[in-house]
Protein backbone atom coordinates (compact mmCIF):
# COMPACT_ATOMS: atom_id res chain seq x y z
CA UNK A 1 0.00 0.00 0.00
CA UNK A 2 2.74 2.36 0.95
CA UNK A 3 6.40 2.68 -1.00
CA UNK A 4 8.39 4.83 -0.06
CA UNK A 5 12.01 4.72 -1.55
CA UNK A 6 15.15 6.88 -0.99
CA UNK A 7 12.96 9.51 0.07
CA UNK A 8 14.93 12.64 1.21
CA UNK A 9 13.77 15.70 2.64
CA UNK A 10 16.48 18.62 3.03
CA UNK A 11 15.25 22.39 5.27
CA UNK A 12 17.70 24.67 4.19
CA UNK A 13 21.09 22.94 5.37
CA UNK A 14 19.38 20.40 7.30
CA UNK A 15 18.47 17.30 6.36
CA UNK A 16 15.45 16.15 8.37
CA UNK A 17 15.16 12.74 6.65
CA UNK A 18 17.99 10.87 4.61
CA UNK A 19 17.13 8.64 1.75
CA UNK A 20 14.67 6.33 3.49
CA UNK A 21 12.90 3.15 2.19
CA UNK A 22 10.15 1.15 3.11
CA UNK A 23 7.31 -0.42 2.34
CA UNK A 24 3.94 -0.89 4.14
CA UNK A 25 1.86 -3.57 3.29
CA UNK A 26 -1.67 -3.87 2.83
CA UNK A 27 -3.50 -4.57 6.57
CA UNK A 28 -0.46 -3.74 7.80
CA UNK A 29 -0.40 -1.70 11.23
CA UNK A 30 3.66 -0.04 11.36
CA UNK A 31 4.69 1.75 13.85
CA UNK A 32 7.22 4.50 13.12
CA UNK A 33 9.14 5.27 16.08
CA UNK A 34 11.85 7.84 17.05
CA UNK A 35 12.92 10.20 19.12
CA UNK A 36 11.73 13.55 19.01
CA UNK A 37 13.10 15.28 16.02
CA UNK A 38 14.32 12.26 14.08
CA UNK A 39 11.93 13.03 10.90
CA UNK A 40 8.74 11.02 11.77
CA UNK A 41 6.38 14.20 10.84
CA UNK A 42 8.45 15.00 8.11
CA UNK A 43 7.92 11.38 6.43
CA UNK A 44 4.31 11.37 7.12
CA UNK A 45 3.88 14.93 5.82
CA UNK A 46 5.80 13.79 2.69
CA UNK A 47 3.20 10.61 1.98
CA UNK A 48 0.26 12.71 2.97
CA UNK A 49 1.43 15.14 0.04
CA UNK A 50 1.75 18.49 3.11
CA UNK A 51 5.44 18.61 1.69
CA UNK A 52 7.29 17.32 -0.99
CA UNK A 53 10.69 15.81 -0.91
CA UNK A 54 13.68 16.88 -1.95
CA UNK A 55 14.73 13.84 -3.79
CA UNK A 56 13.30 9.76 -3.70
CA UNK A 57 9.53 8.80 -4.48
CA UNK A 58 6.38 7.81 -2.46
CA UNK A 59 3.40 5.66 -3.36
CA UNK A 60 0.69 5.52 -1.93
CA UNK A 61 -2.38 3.05 -3.01
CA UNK A 62 -0.26 3.20 -6.51
CA UNK A 63 -0.58 7.00 -6.22
CA UNK A 64 2.51 9.23 -6.82
CA UNK A 65 2.40 12.02 -3.96
CA UNK A 66 4.24 14.48 -5.90
CA UNK A 67 2.63 13.97 -9.52
CA UNK A 68 -0.97 12.84 -8.40
CA UNK A 69 -1.41 14.42 -4.89
CA UNK A 70 -5.45 14.43 -5.17
CA UNK A 71 -5.66 11.05 -5.78
CA UNK A 72 -2.99 10.11 -2.61
CA UNK A 73 -5.77 12.61 -0.15
CA UNK A 74 -8.51 10.68 -1.58
CA UNK A 75 -6.73 7.11 -0.25
CA UNK A 76 -5.16 8.70 2.81
CA UNK A 77 -6.95 9.68 6.33
CA UNK A 78 -4.30 11.42 8.21
CA UNK A 79 -3.94 12.71 11.71
CA UNK A 80 -1.92 15.52 11.84
CA UNK A 81 0.21 15.77 15.09
CA UNK A 82 -1.49 18.37 17.75
CA UNK A 83 -5.08 17.80 16.18
CA UNK A 84 -6.03 21.34 14.43
CA UNK A 85 -9.50 21.78 14.33
CA UNK A 86 -11.71 24.91 13.29
CA UNK A 87 -12.38 26.10 17.02
CA UNK A 88 -16.25 27.47 16.23
CA UNK A 89 -17.37 24.32 14.89
CA UNK A 90 -19.50 21.66 16.36
CA UNK A 91 -18.10 18.36 15.98
CA UNK A 92 -20.99 17.00 13.50
CA UNK A 93 -20.89 19.97 11.77
CA UNK A 94 -17.05 19.70 11.67
CA UNK A 95 -17.28 15.65 10.68
CA UNK A 96 -20.30 16.64 8.30
CA UNK A 97 -17.79 19.31 6.18
CA UNK A 98 -14.84 17.58 6.20
CA UNK A 99 -17.22 14.46 4.30
CA UNK A 100 -18.23 16.77 2.22
CA UNK A 101 -14.75 18.18 1.05
CA UNK A 102 -13.68 14.30 0.74
CA UNK A 103 -16.25 13.59 -1.47
CA UNK A 104 -18.17 11.15 -0.15
CA UNK A 105 -21.71 10.78 -1.94
CA UNK A 106 -24.73 12.83 -0.54
CA UNK A 107 -26.29 9.55 0.27
CA UNK A 108 -23.49 8.24 2.35
CA UNK A 109 -22.74 11.08 3.90
CA UNK A 110 -24.71 10.68 7.06
CA UNK A 111 -24.05 7.55 7.29
CA UNK A 112 -20.62 7.31 7.74
CA UNK A 113 -20.77 10.38 9.60
CA UNK A 114 -23.00 8.80 12.24
CA UNK A 115 -20.80 5.60 12.45
CA UNK A 116 -17.58 7.51 12.75
CA UNK A 117 -19.03 9.15 15.54
CA UNK A 118 -20.64 5.97 17.25
CA UNK A 119 -17.20 4.54 16.50
CA UNK A 120 -15.24 6.90 18.05
CA UNK A 121 -17.50 7.39 21.30
CA UNK A 122 -18.16 11.07 20.44
CA UNK A 123 -22.33 10.78 20.82
CA UNK A 124 -22.31 12.60 24.04
CA UNK A 125 -20.34 15.48 22.72
CA UNK A 126 -21.34 15.74 18.93
CA UNK A 127 -23.00 18.67 19.06
CA UNK A 128 -20.36 20.43 21.02
CA UNK A 129 -17.94 23.06 19.99
CA UNK A 130 -14.93 21.62 19.26
CA UNK A 131 -12.78 24.68 21.15
CA UNK A 132 -14.98 23.93 24.10
CA UNK A 133 -13.54 20.04 23.90
CA UNK A 134 -11.06 18.38 26.20
CA UNK A 135 -8.05 17.07 24.80
CA UNK A 136 -9.18 13.57 24.57
CA UNK A 137 -12.21 13.78 22.49
CA UNK A 138 -10.54 16.35 20.15
CA UNK A 139 -8.33 13.67 19.61
CA UNK A 140 -11.12 11.12 18.83
CA UNK A 141 -12.77 13.82 16.89
CA UNK A 142 -9.33 13.64 14.29
CA UNK A 143 -9.90 10.49 14.22
CA UNK A 144 -13.23 10.11 13.64
CA UNK A 145 -12.25 12.95 10.52
CA UNK A 146 -9.26 10.91 9.31
CA UNK A 147 -11.90 7.51 8.72
CA UNK A 148 -14.84 9.67 7.77
CA UNK A 149 -14.36 8.74 3.86
CA UNK A 150 -13.09 5.30 4.62
CA UNK A 151 -9.55 5.75 3.07
CA UNK A 152 -7.07 2.51 2.66
CA UNK A 153 -4.48 4.40 4.64
CA UNK A 154 -4.24 5.47 8.15
CA UNK A 155 -1.68 8.03 8.42
CA UNK A 156 -1.69 8.86 12.62
CA UNK A 157 0.92 11.40 14.08
CA UNK A 158 1.26 10.50 17.74
CA UNK A 159 -2.15 9.18 17.94
CA UNK A 160 -2.31 9.08 21.66
CA UNK A 161 0.05 11.93 22.73
CA UNK A 162 -1.45 14.12 25.44
CA UNK A 163 -4.05 11.33 26.82
CA UNK A 164 -4.72 9.60 29.94
CA UNK A 165 -3.62 6.03 30.18
CA UNK A 166 -7.45 5.08 30.24
CA UNK A 167 -8.40 7.17 26.78
CA UNK A 168 -4.73 5.86 25.47
CA UNK A 169 -6.24 2.13 26.04
CA UNK A 170 -9.03 3.45 24.36
CA UNK A 171 -7.70 4.93 21.36
CA UNK A 172 -5.07 1.80 20.87
CA UNK A 173 -8.52 -0.34 21.12
CA UNK A 174 -9.80 1.47 18.34
CA UNK A 175 -6.10 1.66 16.22
CA UNK A 176 -6.64 -2.32 16.51
CA UNK A 177 -10.42 -2.62 15.54
CA UNK A 178 -9.53 0.20 12.20
CA UNK A 179 -6.19 -2.30 11.83
CA UNK A 180 -8.47 -4.96 10.66
CA UNK A 181 -9.72 -2.86 7.87
CA UNK A 182 -7.15 0.03 7.00
CA UNK A 183 -3.26 0.24 6.33
CA UNK A 184 -2.17 2.06 9.53
CA UNK A 185 1.01 4.04 9.63
CA UNK A 186 1.55 6.01 12.85
CA UNK A 187 4.04 7.27 14.89
CA UNK A 188 5.07 7.57 18.69
CA UNK A 189 7.49 7.47 20.94
CA UNK A 190 5.41 5.16 23.58
CA UNK A 191 7.10 1.45 23.36
CA UNK A 192 4.57 -0.26 24.94
CA UNK A 193 2.20 1.49 22.51
CA UNK A 194 4.09 0.13 19.57
CA UNK A 195 4.17 -3.59 21.10
CA UNK A 196 0.63 -3.15 21.79
CA UNK A 197 -1.51 -2.50 18.22
CA UNK A 198 1.75 -3.02 15.65
CA UNK A 199 2.56 -5.66 13.96
CA UNK A 200 5.98 -4.56 12.37
CA UNK A 201 8.54 -1.14 14.11
CA UNK A 202 10.00 1.13 11.81
CA UNK A 203 12.74 2.76 14.07
CA UNK A 204 14.09 6.40 12.53
CA UNK A 205 17.25 7.75 14.04
CA UNK A 206 18.74 10.90 13.00
CA UNK A 207 16.54 11.30 9.38
CA UNK A 208 17.70 7.92 9.17
CA UNK A 209 15.69 3.74 9.60
CA UNK A 210 17.83 2.37 12.01
CA UNK A 211 15.74 -1.17 12.53
CA UNK A 212 13.25 -2.44 10.72
CA UNK A 213 11.01 -5.30 11.72
CA UNK A 214 8.42 -7.49 13.00
CA UNK A 215 7.34 -6.78 16.14
CA UNK A 216 7.66 -11.02 17.21
CA UNK A 217 11.16 -11.06 15.95
CA UNK A 218 12.25 -8.09 18.36
CA UNK A 219 10.29 -9.61 21.10
CA UNK A 220 12.30 -13.22 20.70
CA UNK A 221 15.50 -12.40 22.66
CA UNK A 222 13.47 -11.69 25.78
CA UNK A 223 14.76 -12.68 29.14
CA UNK A 224 13.68 -13.93 32.54
CA UNK A 225 13.99 -11.62 35.75
CA UNK A 226 14.16 -13.85 39.20
CA UNK A 227 14.78 -12.63 42.92
CA UNK A 228 15.31 -15.31 45.39
CA UNK A 229 16.40 -15.97 48.62
CA UNK A 230 19.22 -18.23 49.52
CA UNK A 231 23.29 -17.67 48.64
CA UNK A 232 23.83 -16.47 45.22
CA UNK A 233 26.38 -18.82 43.53
CA UNK A 234 24.72 -22.22 44.38
CA UNK A 235 21.06 -20.81 42.61
CA UNK A 236 22.75 -19.64 39.87
CA UNK A 237 24.82 -23.15 38.95
CA UNK A 238 21.30 -24.85 39.95
CA UNK A 239 19.82 -22.00 37.54
CA UNK A 240 22.34 -22.84 34.39
CA UNK A 241 21.54 -26.93 35.04
CA UNK A 242 17.86 -26.24 33.82
CA UNK A 243 16.97 -26.84 30.10
CA UNK A 244 17.13 -24.32 27.66
CA UNK A 245 19.33 -21.69 29.81
CA UNK A 246 22.19 -20.57 27.89
CA UNK A 247 23.22 -17.73 30.33
CA UNK A 248 22.71 -16.44 33.73
CA UNK A 249 24.10 -13.30 35.80
CA UNK A 250 23.76 -11.83 38.79
CA UNK A 251 21.90 -8.61 39.27
CA UNK A 252 22.36 -8.17 42.51
CA UNK A 253 23.31 -9.72 46.01
CA UNK A 254 22.20 -7.95 49.39
CA UNK A 255 21.58 -9.97 52.73
CA UNK A 256 20.88 -13.06 51.53
CA UNK A 257 18.16 -12.25 48.74
CA UNK A 258 20.07 -12.62 45.07
CA UNK A 259 18.55 -11.61 41.49
CA UNK A 260 18.84 -12.97 38.56
CA UNK A 261 18.88 -12.63 34.97
CA UNK A 262 17.99 -15.34 32.27
CA UNK A 263 18.69 -15.46 28.96
CA UNK A 264 17.65 -18.48 27.28
CA UNK A 265 17.65 -20.41 23.66
CA UNK A 266 15.62 -18.80 20.77
CA UNK A 267 13.68 -17.13 23.87
CA UNK A 268 12.08 -20.11 25.61
CA UNK A 269 10.06 -19.96 28.56
CA UNK A 270 11.01 -21.71 31.73
CA UNK A 271 9.41 -19.52 34.21
CA UNK A 272 7.76 -23.02 35.55
CA UNK A 273 10.57 -25.04 35.65
CA UNK A 274 13.09 -22.01 37.46
CA UNK A 275 10.07 -22.04 40.29
CA UNK A 276 10.45 -26.00 40.65
CA UNK A 277 14.08 -25.65 40.87
CA UNK A 278 14.50 -23.34 43.49
CA UNK A 279 11.95 -24.59 45.94
CA UNK A 280 13.02 -28.54 45.86
CA UNK A 281 16.49 -26.81 46.98
CA UNK A 282 14.32 -24.75 49.26
CA UNK A 283 15.30 -21.88 48.34
CA UNK A 284 12.10 -19.01 48.36
CA UNK A 285 11.03 -17.62 45.32
CA UNK A 286 10.17 -13.46 45.60
CA UNK A 287 9.60 -13.01 42.79
CA UNK A 288 9.59 -14.26 38.57
CA UNK A 289 8.68 -11.97 35.48
CA UNK A 290 9.22 -12.11 32.11
CA UNK A 291 11.38 -8.96 30.31
CA UNK A 292 9.73 -7.55 27.59
CA UNK A 293 11.61 -4.73 27.66
CA UNK A 294 13.79 -5.61 24.64
CA UNK A 295 12.28 -3.22 22.45
CA UNK A 296 13.19 -0.23 24.42
CA UNK A 297 16.71 -1.37 24.63
CA UNK A 298 16.80 -2.02 20.62
CA UNK A 299 15.54 1.36 20.57
CA UNK A 300 17.76 3.05 22.65
CA UNK A 301 20.66 1.00 20.94
CA UNK A 302 19.60 1.91 17.64
CA UNK A 303 19.03 5.98 18.60
CA UNK A 304 21.97 6.43 20.70
CA UNK A 305 24.39 4.02 19.05
CA UNK A 306 25.24 1.67 21.71
CA UNK A 307 23.29 -0.17 24.59
CA UNK A 308 22.87 2.34 27.06
CA UNK A 309 20.83 2.76 29.81
CA UNK A 310 17.24 2.66 28.83
CA UNK A 311 15.61 4.10 31.87
CA UNK A 312 16.57 7.70 29.89
CA UNK A 313 14.26 6.65 27.60
CA UNK A 314 10.68 7.75 28.14
CA UNK A 315 8.19 4.66 28.30
CA UNK A 316 4.97 3.84 29.60
CA UNK B 1 -14.62 23.86 -8.30
CA UNK B 2 -17.55 21.26 -6.76
CA UNK B 3 -15.86 22.13 -3.11
CA UNK B 4 -15.92 26.04 -3.48
CA UNK B 5 -19.77 26.07 -1.99
CA UNK B 6 -18.59 24.17 1.16
CA UNK B 7 -15.55 26.23 1.60
CA UNK B 8 -17.13 29.55 1.27
CA UNK B 9 -20.04 28.38 3.69
CA UNK B 10 -17.33 27.78 6.56
CA UNK B 11 -15.56 30.58 5.56
CA UNK B 12 -18.47 33.02 6.29
CA UNK B 13 -19.68 30.87 9.14
CA UNK B 14 -16.23 31.73 10.70
CA UNK B 15 -16.87 35.07 9.98
CA UNK B 16 -20.02 35.38 11.54
CA UNK B 17 -19.01 33.12 14.22
CA UNK B 18 -16.60 35.61 15.26
CA UNK B 19 -16.70 39.10 16.67
CA UNK B 20 -14.83 40.72 14.05
CA UNK B 21 -17.91 40.61 11.79
CA UNK B 22 -20.00 43.11 13.98
CA UNK B 23 -17.55 44.91 14.66
CA UNK B 24 -16.61 45.95 10.97
CA UNK B 25 -20.46 45.75 10.05
CA UNK B 26 -21.26 48.19 13.09
CA UNK B 27 -19.12 51.10 12.25
CA UNK B 28 -19.82 50.65 9.21
CA UNK B 29 -23.25 51.46 9.61
CA UNK B 30 -22.15 54.54 11.81
CA UNK B 31 -20.34 56.14 9.49
CA UNK B 32 -22.96 55.46 6.85
CA UNK B 33 -25.44 57.30 9.33
CA UNK B 34 -23.04 60.14 9.04
CA UNK B 35 -22.22 60.53 5.76
CA UNK B 36 -26.03 60.34 4.92
CA UNK B 37 -26.54 63.14 7.58
CA UNK B 38 -24.01 65.18 6.04
CA UNK B 39 -25.60 64.33 2.27
CA UNK B 40 -29.16 65.51 3.67
CA UNK B 41 -27.66 68.56 5.19
CA UNK B 42 -26.41 69.62 1.84
CA UNK B 43 -28.94 69.43 0.01
CA UNK B 44 -31.03 71.07 2.48
CA UNK B 45 -29.12 74.17 1.96
CA UNK B 46 -30.07 75.93 -1.65
CA UNK B 47 -26.48 77.62 -1.99
CA UNK B 48 -24.88 74.14 -1.88
CA UNK B 49 -27.89 72.32 -3.72
CA UNK B 50 -26.28 72.40 -7.48
CA UNK B 51 -23.12 71.22 -7.06
CA UNK B 52 -24.68 68.38 -5.10
CA UNK B 53 -27.95 67.75 -7.20
CA UNK B 54 -25.78 67.01 -9.70
CA UNK B 55 -24.12 63.57 -8.14
CA UNK B 56 -24.91 62.89 -4.87
CA UNK B 57 -23.05 59.27 -4.58
CA UNK B 58 -20.03 61.66 -5.09
CA UNK B 59 -20.67 63.57 -1.42
CA UNK B 60 -21.85 60.62 -0.23
CA UNK B 61 -19.68 57.76 -0.80
CA UNK B 62 -16.71 58.56 -2.93
CA UNK B 63 -15.39 61.44 -2.36
CA UNK B 64 -16.02 60.96 1.64
CA UNK B 65 -12.67 60.69 3.83
CA UNK B 66 -14.15 59.01 6.64
CA UNK B 67 -15.88 56.07 4.04
CA UNK B 68 -12.27 56.05 2.58
CA UNK B 69 -10.46 55.76 5.82
CA UNK B 70 -13.27 52.84 7.22
CA UNK B 71 -12.67 51.13 4.01
CA UNK B 72 -8.39 50.75 4.09
CA UNK B 73 -8.66 49.72 7.77
CA UNK B 74 -11.91 47.52 6.81
CA UNK B 75 -10.48 45.27 4.20
CA UNK B 76 -7.28 44.37 5.76
CA UNK B 77 -9.49 43.66 8.88
CA UNK B 78 -11.21 40.83 6.65
CA UNK B 79 -8.91 39.31 5.04
CA UNK B 80 -6.03 39.01 7.58
CA UNK B 81 -7.05 36.02 9.28
CA UNK B 82 -8.68 34.67 5.75
CA UNK B 83 -5.35 31.92 5.27
CA UNK B 84 -2.73 33.45 8.48
CA UNK B 85 -4.95 31.79 10.83
CA UNK B 86 -4.78 28.79 9.38
CA UNK B 87 -1.38 28.70 9.85
CA UNK B 88 -1.43 29.78 13.13
CA UNK B 89 -3.53 27.26 14.37
CA UNK B 90 -2.38 24.69 11.95
CA UNK B 91 -5.31 23.62 10.24
CA UNK B 92 -3.72 24.19 6.71
CA UNK B 93 -2.36 20.88 7.25
CA UNK B 94 -5.91 19.29 7.46
CA UNK B 95 -7.16 21.44 4.91
CA UNK B 96 -3.90 20.61 2.41
CA UNK B 97 -4.32 17.33 2.87
CA UNK B 98 -7.83 17.10 1.31
CA UNK B 99 -8.51 16.11 -2.10
CA UNK B 100 -9.44 19.77 -2.83
CA UNK B 101 -7.37 21.75 -4.82
CA UNK B 102 -5.40 24.84 -4.17
CA UNK B 103 -7.12 26.78 -6.61
CA UNK B 104 -10.34 26.07 -4.82
CA UNK B 105 -9.07 27.38 -1.47
CA UNK B 106 -7.81 30.42 -2.71
CA UNK B 107 -10.89 31.12 -4.33
CA UNK B 108 -13.50 30.14 -1.81
CA UNK B 109 -11.71 32.61 0.97
CA UNK B 110 -11.19 35.55 -2.00
CA UNK B 111 -15.31 34.90 -2.94
CA UNK B 112 -15.79 34.81 1.33
CA UNK B 113 -13.69 38.58 1.91
CA UNK B 114 -15.49 39.83 -1.08
CA UNK B 115 -18.92 38.88 -0.07
CA UNK B 116 -18.38 40.70 3.07
CA UNK B 117 -16.86 43.11 1.45
CA UNK B 118 -20.29 43.82 -0.45
CA UNK B 119 -22.08 43.62 3.07
CA UNK B 120 -19.95 46.48 4.19
CA UNK B 121 -21.55 48.45 1.97
CA UNK B 122 -24.85 47.32 2.59
CA UNK B 123 -25.49 50.11 5.27
CA UNK B 124 -24.54 53.02 2.55
CA UNK B 125 -27.07 51.58 -0.04
CA UNK B 126 -30.12 51.10 3.37
CA UNK B 127 -30.81 54.89 3.60
CA UNK B 128 -30.82 56.12 -0.06
CA UNK B 129 -34.49 54.56 -0.49
CA UNK B 130 -35.12 56.83 2.21
CA UNK B 131 -33.68 60.07 0.36
CA UNK B 132 -35.56 58.75 -3.01
CA UNK B 133 -39.42 57.67 -1.72
CA UNK B 134 -39.56 59.87 1.35
CA UNK B 135 -38.21 63.01 0.99
CA UNK B 136 -39.03 62.53 -2.76
CA UNK B 137 -35.60 63.18 -3.81
CA UNK B 138 -35.11 61.80 -7.20
CA UNK B 139 -31.38 61.40 -7.80
CA UNK B 140 -30.15 59.88 -10.97
CA UNK B 141 -29.82 55.88 -10.87
CA UNK B 142 -27.04 55.72 -13.53
CA UNK B 143 -24.07 57.08 -11.46
CA UNK B 144 -25.36 54.97 -8.32
CA UNK B 145 -25.41 51.38 -10.38
CA UNK B 146 -21.87 52.40 -12.08
CA UNK B 147 -20.68 53.44 -8.33
CA UNK B 148 -21.74 49.67 -7.56
CA UNK B 149 -20.04 47.88 -10.07
CA UNK B 150 -16.64 50.41 -9.45
CA UNK B 151 -16.74 50.13 -6.25
CA UNK B 152 -17.13 45.92 -6.43
CA UNK B 153 -14.22 45.63 -8.53
CA UNK B 154 -12.25 47.39 -6.68
CA UNK B 155 -13.09 45.00 -3.41
CA UNK B 156 -12.36 42.14 -5.76
CA UNK B 157 -9.16 43.96 -6.29
CA UNK B 158 -8.71 44.32 -2.50
CA UNK B 159 -9.80 41.82 -1.11
CA UNK B 160 -7.33 39.44 -3.78
CA UNK B 161 -4.58 41.73 -2.05
CA UNK B 162 -5.44 41.37 1.50
CA UNK B 163 -5.55 37.47 0.69
CA UNK B 164 -2.00 37.38 -0.75
CA UNK B 165 -0.46 38.69 2.24
CA UNK B 166 -2.42 36.12 4.59
CA UNK B 167 -0.72 33.78 3.12
CA UNK B 168 2.51 35.21 3.22
CA UNK B 169 2.50 35.10 6.88
CA UNK B 170 0.82 32.81 9.67
CA UNK B 171 1.02 36.40 11.45
CA UNK B 172 -2.43 37.99 11.46
CA UNK B 173 -1.23 41.31 12.40
CA UNK B 174 1.51 41.84 10.02
CA UNK B 175 -1.10 40.40 6.66
CA UNK B 176 -3.06 43.17 8.27
CA UNK B 177 -0.25 45.81 8.21
CA UNK B 178 0.84 44.63 4.68
CA UNK B 179 -2.38 45.02 3.59
CA UNK B 180 -3.31 48.42 4.96
CA UNK B 181 0.19 49.98 3.77
CA UNK B 182 -0.59 48.55 0.11
CA UNK B 183 -3.63 49.54 0.00
CA UNK B 184 -2.93 53.35 1.06
CA UNK B 185 -0.55 53.48 -1.31
CA UNK B 186 -3.10 53.09 -4.32
CA UNK B 187 -5.90 55.11 -2.54
CA UNK B 188 -3.72 57.54 -1.19
CA UNK B 189 -0.15 58.26 -2.40
CA UNK B 190 -1.50 57.85 -5.83
CA UNK B 191 -3.46 60.70 -5.60
CA UNK B 192 -0.74 62.99 -3.92
CA UNK B 193 1.48 61.68 -6.62
CA UNK B 194 -1.28 62.79 -9.16
CA UNK B 195 -1.53 66.55 -7.48
CA UNK B 196 2.10 66.67 -7.74
CA UNK B 197 2.74 65.61 -11.20
CA UNK B 198 -0.27 67.78 -12.63
CA UNK B 199 1.41 70.89 -10.74
CA UNK B 200 4.84 70.30 -12.29
CA UNK B 201 2.79 69.65 -15.26
CA UNK B 202 4.85 65.89 -15.57
CA UNK B 203 4.02 63.75 -18.62
CA UNK B 204 3.84 61.00 -15.92
CA UNK B 205 0.69 63.09 -14.29
CA UNK B 206 -1.71 61.26 -16.41
CA UNK B 207 -0.42 57.87 -15.92
CA UNK B 208 -0.61 58.09 -12.13
CA UNK B 209 -3.76 59.71 -12.41
CA UNK B 210 -5.42 56.36 -14.32
CA UNK B 211 -4.01 54.43 -11.38
CA UNK B 212 -5.28 56.15 -8.79
CA UNK B 213 -7.98 54.55 -6.86
CA UNK B 214 -9.52 57.41 -5.32
CA UNK B 215 -10.11 59.26 -8.94
CA UNK B 216 -10.98 55.82 -10.64
CA UNK B 217 -13.93 55.71 -7.90
CA UNK B 218 -14.97 59.35 -8.04
CA UNK B 219 -15.28 58.71 -12.22
CA UNK B 220 -17.34 55.53 -11.05
CA UNK B 221 -19.90 57.98 -8.90
CA UNK B 222 -19.97 60.53 -11.43
CA UNK B 223 -21.35 57.80 -13.77
CA UNK B 224 -18.15 57.32 -16.34
CA UNK B 225 -18.04 54.00 -16.47
CA UNK B 226 -14.94 52.93 -17.84
CA UNK B 227 -14.39 49.78 -18.63
CA UNK B 228 -10.29 49.79 -18.89
CA UNK B 229 -10.57 50.90 -14.74
CA UNK B 230 -12.60 47.34 -14.89
CA UNK B 231 -10.31 45.85 -16.94
CA UNK B 232 -7.18 47.28 -14.29
CA UNK B 233 -8.97 45.99 -11.64
CA UNK B 234 -10.05 42.21 -12.27
CA UNK B 235 -6.03 42.42 -13.82
CA UNK B 236 -5.10 43.01 -10.62
CA UNK B 237 -7.63 40.91 -8.46
CA UNK B 238 -6.65 37.36 -10.91
CA UNK B 239 -2.88 37.98 -10.49
CA UNK B 240 -2.81 38.80 -6.64
CA UNK B 241 -4.84 35.03 -6.58
CA UNK B 242 -2.50 33.73 -9.16
CA UNK B 243 0.53 34.11 -6.90
CA UNK B 244 -1.67 32.88 -3.90
CA UNK B 245 -2.74 29.88 -5.21
CA UNK B 246 0.88 29.48 -5.98
CA UNK B 247 2.15 30.42 -2.63
CA UNK B 248 0.22 27.50 -1.25
CA UNK B 249 1.66 25.26 -3.83
CA UNK B 250 5.12 25.96 -3.40
CA UNK B 251 4.49 25.93 0.67
CA UNK B 252 4.80 22.02 0.15
CA UNK B 253 8.50 22.65 -1.11
CA UNK B 254 9.53 24.34 2.04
Amino acid sequence: MIQVERLTKQYGSVRAIDKISFGVGQGEIVGLLGPNGAGKTTTMRILTTYLSATSGRAVLAGHDALDEPLAVRRKVGYLPENVPLYQEMRVKEYLRFRAKLKDVPRSRRRLAVSEVVSRCRLTDVEDRILGHLSRGFRQRVGLAEAMVHDPDILILDEPSSGLDPIQIREVRGLIEELGEKHTILLSTHIMSEVEAVCGRVIIIAGGRIAIDEKIEKLRLDKAILVEARGPAEPIRNVLLGIDGVNRVTITSQETGISGFELGTQGGRDVREAVCQKLTANGWTLRSLELKRSSLEERFVEAVTGDGADPSKVKAT
Amino acid sequence: MRHVPTLLARELGAFFLGPMAYIVLMAFQVIALLNFWELVDALSQPQREFSSIRDPMTTYVSSSPLFWFSILVAVPLLTMRLIAEERRTGTIETLLTLPVSEAEIVLSKWLAGVLMYLALLVPFALYLPFLYFQAKYYFDLGPLLSLGIGLSTMGMMFVAIGLLFSALTRNQIVAAVWTFVVLFLMVVLTLLLYFYGARQQAGWAEAIRFLAVYVQVRAFGQGQLDPRTIALHLSVCVFALYVTVKILETGRRR
